[in-house]
């Protein structure tokens, strides 16, 4: 009856993998879905945040910052808690980055703020003496893209079924109510900031880059991921 | 002949190892050569004939029947309990470790000398908090607190004079109505009794500031300096709070480092900023 696989070397191959396989699929997938679905509680970004995150992305900072503390306890005693799987559940493309020219950032806005970030983006080495870390002057001046945020966000909501809009959830809405959205959030951080030219430029309808990117690094952190 | 010194427990053993084995390999190789010269097959024979070939009867051994019966039962224990169950996990070791390696740094530091939590303080301080207070804990011109008045009888005296907010408590700290001298005395008292410190520049003004601190301030931080839920901070571990809740102020925002630090090092923390001049 086999000797027609016999005769066969791909066919039998395939025939061995099937069998073979099943006890991998059996132990592997099902961790691996389960270990993939968002932890309880994580908030999708918002607006400014979606919007820092792609400074972030164009500016390559992941090419010198990680975005993964691993359970070693020089890791956690400098970055806090270990990260888990399911809170990468809502990045895409996720941003664990595989070099660290600088610390690793999956925490960071556990212990840096608002006014810290304004100083060292500027410049770091006027808070970090004998920091290699590049200054992002121009984020002082670039403005945010709002359309490209939007499309991002909204994508994530249509097509990969992220909860915005859910109750006391992060909110989406339309795109004028995503716009409204964006501005308030900006005038919170604004709020912390030093920076007279980003303050001006709020107030006439523009928001910098370097607003959002610091709206995003301080979503890295436990109120995101947490439900309060 | 020092690469044979048989005094060294290890080299014997070794040696006396190669012995063993040479001795076990001559013996059991010996065995077999001899059995495969000797010996003549016989047993009962199953009767059957494959071409000319047939079979000897032969039980399972022992052994391996044992084995197999082993391997079974613990088949089913590591699929419906082990694994489910008892799974390593990466997390769980680390879990498992830090908690143990945070006891024994606990009970190890519990009873440290001051010097000892100074020098424990500053590594920590280099690491978390110089990035905004600065290597010297001056607070980099203006950036965040400086850490080397801050908690002080200069400071002390400020807040009284000021108020302080930021911390989240129910209500800021409003400015305190003294006689004269009184906040100085107040910050001599509290130098001298509750902060880590332990004494102060103006030693003459204890004995009056406590009279001072315990009309005034004790309502909100406790007579014994320990604070008032929700109403006043501690003033014996005054950077414990600060770390327990952050600070958002005129200065800037200060993070709260809640449970990221040990009892020992946030002590340690503390007698480091107190031992600043
Ligand atoms: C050339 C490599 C490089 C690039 C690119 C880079 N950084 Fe850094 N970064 C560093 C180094 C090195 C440090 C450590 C020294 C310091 O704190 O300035 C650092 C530190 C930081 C810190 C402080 C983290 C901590 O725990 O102390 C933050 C936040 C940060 N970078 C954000 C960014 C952001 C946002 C970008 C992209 C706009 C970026 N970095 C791009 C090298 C880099
Ligand atoms: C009405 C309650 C109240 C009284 C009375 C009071 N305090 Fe306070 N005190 C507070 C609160 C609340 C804070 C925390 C403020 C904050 O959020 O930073 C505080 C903070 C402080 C601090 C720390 C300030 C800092 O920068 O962290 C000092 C020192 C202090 N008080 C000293 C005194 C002294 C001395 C007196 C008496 C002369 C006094 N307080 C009376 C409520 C009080
Ligand atoms: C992100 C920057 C940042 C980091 C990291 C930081 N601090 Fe601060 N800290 C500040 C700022 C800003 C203030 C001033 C807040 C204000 O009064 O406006 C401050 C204030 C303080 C104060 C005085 C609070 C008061 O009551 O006036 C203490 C004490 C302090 N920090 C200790 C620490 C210690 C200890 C660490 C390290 C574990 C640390 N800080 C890490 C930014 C920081």
């Amino acid at each position: 009856m086999f000797s027609w696989l016999e005769k066969n070397p791909f066919f039998f191959t395939v025939a061995f993998l099937v069998p073979f396989s099943i006890a991998g699929l059996v132990e592997i997938v099902p961790e691996f879905a389960q270990a993939s679905r968002p932890t309880e509680g994580l908030k999708p970004y918002s607006m400014l945040e979606t919007a820092g995150r792609q400074v972030y992305i164009k500016d390559s900072c992941n090419a010198c910052h990680s975005q993964l503390v691993r359970p070693f306890k020089s890791e956690t005693d400098r970055y806090g808690m270990y990260s888990l799987s399911g809170e990468y559940a809502y990045d895409r493309p996720f941003l664990w980055g595989s070099k660290r020219t600088g610390p690793d950032l999956h925490r960071v806005g556990d212990y840096r703020t608002t006014d810290w970030h304004e100083n060292h983006m500027w410049d770091p080495e006027s808070v970090v003496p004998g920091s290699i870390m590049p200054a992002y002057k121009h984020m002082f001046s670039n403005s945010v893209d709002i359309d490209t945020a939007y499309a991002e966000a909204y994508t994530q909501k249509v097509v990969f079924g992220m909860p915005y809009d859910t109750p006391n959830g992060v909110a989406l809405g339309s795109y004028e109510e995503a716009k409204a959205l964006i501005y308030d959030e900006a005038k919170a951080i604004v709020a912390d900031m030093k920076n007279q030219d980003v303050k001006d430029a709020l107030a006439r309808g523009e928001i910098k880059e370097i607003v959002a990117l610091i709206a995003y690094l301080n979503s890295l952190s436990n109120e995101r991921r947490v439900a309060q | 002949m020092e690469w044979l010194n048989l005094d060294d427990s290890v080299n014997a053993l070794s040696l006396l190892g190669l012995v063993a084995i040479v001795v076990l390999t001559v013996a059991i190789v010996g065995k077999y050569i001899k059995q495969i010269k000797d010996e003549k097959a016989e047993g009962e024979l199953a009767g059957y004939d494959w071409d000319g070939i047939d079979e000897f009867k032969n039980d399972l051994p022992v052994g391996w029947a044992a084995m197999y019966t082993i391997l079974i039962v613990w088949g089913l224990w590591y699929w419906f309990v082990g694994y489910p169950l008892n799974a390593y996990s990466q997390i769980g070791e680390w879990n498992e470790e830090v908690k143990e390696y945070q006891a024994k740094y606990e009970s190890k530091w519990a009873n440290a000398d001051k010097q000892t939590l100074i020098d424990m303080g500053q590594s920590i301080f280099l690491v978390q908090c110089a990035p905004c207070h600065g290597e010297t804990a001056e607070g980099m011109g203006g950036k965040a607190a400086n850490l080397i008045t801050w908690g002080k009888e200069d400071h002390i005296e400020k807040v009284v004079a000021q108020g302080a907010q930021g911390m989240g408590f129910m209500s800021p700290m409003p400015p305190m109505m003294t006689d004269s001298d009184g906040a100085k005395k107040a910050a001599a008292y509290i130098m001298a009794n509750f902060s880590p410190r332990g004494e102060t520049k103006y030693p003459n003004l204890v004995s009056e500031g406590k009279a001072v601190y315990e009309n005034v301030c004790a309502a909100c931080h406790g007579i014994d300096g320990n604070g008032v839920e929700m109403v006043g901070p501690s003033l014996v571990d005054l950077t414990g709070e600060v770390l327990k809740y952050g600070k958002k102020d005129s200065i800037g925002y200060m993070p709260p480092f809640k449970d990221r630090f040990t009892d020992v090092q946030e002590k340690a923390l503390g007698e480091y900023i107190y031992s600043l001049r």
